[in-house]
C-alpha cells in the first residue's frame, strides 16, 4: 500500500480546517467591533487571548440553571483577563465581561463594584455607570452602588452635580458610612448648589453619626454663611450704587458688611466686579 | 407484586452501586467538589459563593452524567445480555420488573447525592464553620431531578439504543433547564413562536422546579412552598413516566 503525503492524512487536513476557523472568527469579531471606518484596528496578543463572552441570554440558557456558578466562571474570567495585562493596553471585552456576570447574578454585589472601580480607567466611563445604574436598580437596599456611582461621576466625569446626587442617595441606605452624607454636601457646593449643600451640612452638624463628620460640616456651615453674607451684601451695593464691588474688601470699606471673618475652609473669597458673581480660591493660590 | 418490586430493585441497587464506572465517576465528583477549594482562593474574595456555586454545579454534572449513562443502558442492557428472559419467564410482571429497575437506580442515585452532598457539606462547614438549611434543600431538589431524569432515561430506552436515549436525555435536561428563561424571551417574539415556546414549557419537564442552587450563595430562606410544588410535581411527572415506560414494555416483543 502505498503511503500518502502527510498533508494529505486527514488528520491533518481537520487540523488546517480548525486553524482556518479559528482565523474566521477572530476576523468576523474584528469586523464586529471594529466596523467603523474611522476605527483603527489594532491587534495586539491579547485580541487572540481574549475571552469571548456569550450573550446573557445564550449563558443562561446553556448553563442548566447554573446561572450563580456561570457568573462565577466568567468572574475568575475577568480576573485572569486583568490580573494578566494586555499588551495592546486594551481590555476590549471588560465591559462586556461585567455585563455579562451581572446579568447571570443580578445580586452579585462584588462585581457592581469591581467593575465600578476598574472601567472607567479602562475606557468604559458610561459603561461603568450604566453597571451601577444596574446595580441600584438590583440592590436598592445596597449604599455602595450609588456610592460607586457617585465617585465614576466625580473622578471620570467630573460631573460634580451627578456625584452629589448618587452621594445623597447612598447616604439614605442602611449602613452607609455617615460620611456619605458629607460627600454629597461637598459635591453639591462645587457644583454651584451651595444652597443645597448648606441644607446638607447643616443636617450632617446636627444628626452627623462621627465627630470628624460634625465638625468638617460645621466648617462648611461656617464658611457658606461667610459666602450668603457676602452674596447678600454685594446685592444690596449693586442695587444701591449700580455697579458691582472691585473686591470683598470694597464691601467692608463701604460697610456693607461689618466684618469678614476668615473662612475656615482656609479659602478666600472673590468678587467679579462684572457680573457680581463671588467665587472661592485657597487662600494664597492667587 | 410490592414484594417482587422490592426484590429487583435490591437487585438493581446491588448491580449499580458494585460498578466501577460509577466508583471513577463518583470519586472524580468528590474531587471536583474539593476543587471547588482552589477555584475559589484565585476569587478575590469570593471564595464561599465560589466553592458553593462550583460544588453544587460539580454535583449537578456528575449527577446527570451518572443518571444519563446509568439510566439508560438499564432495561436495555436486560434485553441485550438475553437476562430478562430469566426473569420474565418466572412469575414476574413487567410493571414490576420495569418499576424494580426505577426504585434500584433511585436508591442509588440517593446514595451517590448522599455522598456527595456529605463531601459538599462538610468542604462549606470547613469553610464557614455553618451549613444552612438551603444548602440541603437544594441538594435533595437535585435528587429530585436525578430521579425524574432517570424515568426520562428508562423511557427512551425502553424503545431505543443506549446511545440515543443518552442524547435524548441530555436534550431534555438542556430543554428542562433552558424553558424558563426561553418563556421570558417568548414574549418578545412572534405568536406562534411564543406558542411552540409555551407547548414546551409545559410539556416537557421543567427542571427549574427543582433549582434552588442559585439561592444558595445568598443565603436565602428556605421556600416551603416552592420547594413542596417542586416535590410534588417530581412524583406526578416521574409517575406519569414511569406509567408511559409501562406500556411501552407491555407491548415490547423480546
Amino acid at each position: 500500500m502505498s503511503s500518502r503525503p502527510f498533508f494529505r492524512s486527514p488528520g491533518y487536513l481537520a487540523l488546517i480546517a480548525l486553524v482556518l476557523a479559528y482565523v474566521v472568527q477572530i476576523n468576523l469579531d474584528a469586523q464586529r467591533f471594529y466596523s467603523s471606518s474611522t476605527a483603527k484596528v489594532e491587534v495586539s496578543l491579547n485580541y487572540f487571548i481574549e475571552p469571548q463572552p456569550p450573550s446573557p441570554t445564550n449563558a443562561r440558557l446553556t448553563s442548566f440553571g447554573a446561572t450563580e456558578f456561570m457568573a462565577d466562571w466568567y468572574w475568575l474570567k475577568i480576573i485572569q483577563y486583568y490580573g494578566g495585562g494586555d499588551p495592546g493596553g486594551q481590555y476590549r471585552k471588560l465591559a462586556e465581561m461585567f455585563h455579562l456576570v451581572t446579568e447571570l447574578s443580578p445580586r452579585f454585589t462584588a462585581a457592581y463594584q469591581t467593575g465600578l472601580l476598574i472601567l472607567p480607567g479602562e475606557g468604559f466611563v458610561d459603561e461603568a455607570i450604566a453597571l451601577g445604574k444596574k446595580g441600584q436598580d438590583r440592590l436598592p437596599e445596597r449604599w455602595e452602588m450609588p456610592y460607586y456611582t457617585g465617585l465614576v461621576y466625580h473622578i471620570s466625569k467630573k460631573d460634580y452635580a451627578a456625584a452629589a446626587a448618587e452621594f445623597e442617595r447612598a447616604a439614605t441606605k442602611q449602613g452607609a458610612p455617615a460620611i456619605t452624607k458629607l460627600f454629597a454636601a461637598i459635591y453639591y457646593k462645587e457644583a454651584n448648589s451651595r444652597q443645597t449643600a448648606y441644607q446638607l451640612f447643616k443636617t450632617i452638624y446636627e444628626t452627623g453619626e462621627t465627630e470628624f463628620a460634625r465638625e468638617r460640616a460645621a466648617k462648611y456651615v461656617e464658611h457658606l454663611n461667610i459666602y450668603f453674607m457676602l452674596e447678600d451684601a454685594t446685592r444690596r451695593f449693586y442695587s444701591e450704587i449700580g455697579r458691582y464691588p472691585k473686591n470683598a474688601d470694597e464691601l467692608l470699606s463701604a460697610r456693607y458688611v461689618e466684618s469678614i471673618p476668615p473662612s475656615p475652609l482656609n479659602q478666600t473669597f472673590l468678587i467679579d466686579p462684572v457680573t457680581g458673581t463671588i467665587s472661592e480660591t485657597k487662600t494664597g493660590s492667587s | 407484586m410490592r414484594d417482587t418490586v422490592f426484590a429487583i430493585a435490591r437487585n438493581t441497587f446491588k448491580e449499580t452501586i458494585r460498578d466501577r464506572i460509577l466508583y471513577s465517576l463518583l470519586a472524580f465528583a468528590v474531587l471536583a467538589i474539593a476543587g471547588s477549594w482552589l477555584a475559589g482562593s484565585v476569587s478575590l474574595g469570593q471564595e464561599t459563593r465560589v466553592i458553593q456555586n462550583f460544588g453544587l454545579t460539580a454535583m449537578l454534572v456528575f449527577l446527570l452524567v451518572i443518571t444519563i449513562f446509568i439510566g439508560t443502558q438499564l432495561v436495555y442492557r436486560e434485553v441485550e445480555r438475553k437476562t430478562i428472559y430469566m426473569v420474565l419467564t418466572k412469575p414476574v410482571s413487567r410493571d414490576a420488573f420495569y418499576l424494580g429497575k426505577f426504585l434500584g437506580l433511585a436508591l442509588t442515585l440517593t446514595v451517590v447525592t448522599a455522598v456527595m452532598g456529605a463531601a459538599f457539606l462538610g468542604l462549606v462547614a470547613l469553610k464557614t464553620n455553618t451549613v444552612s438549611a438551603i444548602q440541603v434543600v437544594a441538594i435533595g431538589l437535585m435528587l429530585f431531578e436525578a430521579w425524574l431524569l432517570t424515568a426520562v432515561g428508562m423511557l427512551f430506552s425502553s424503545f431505543t439504543a443506549p446511545l440515543s436515549s443518552a442524547i435524548y436525555t441530555f436534550c431534555l435536561a438542556l430543554i428542562g433547564h433552558a424553558s424558563t428563561v426561553l418563556l421570558a424571551i417568548s414574549e418578545k417574539s412572534a405568536p406562534i413562536v411564543g406558542s411552540i415556546i409555551q407547548f414546551v414549557y409545559y410539556v416537557f419537564p421543567n427542571l427549574e422546579k427543582f433549582n434552588l442552587r442559585n439561592e444558595v450563595v445568598f443565603g436565602a430562606p428556605v421556600d416551603w412552598v416552592f420547594v413542596g410544588w417542586g416535590a410534588a410535581y417530581a412524583v406526578v411527572y416521574t409517575g406519569a413516566l414511569l406509567l408511559f415506560g409501562i406500556a411501552i414494555i407491555r407491548r415490547h416483543e423480546f
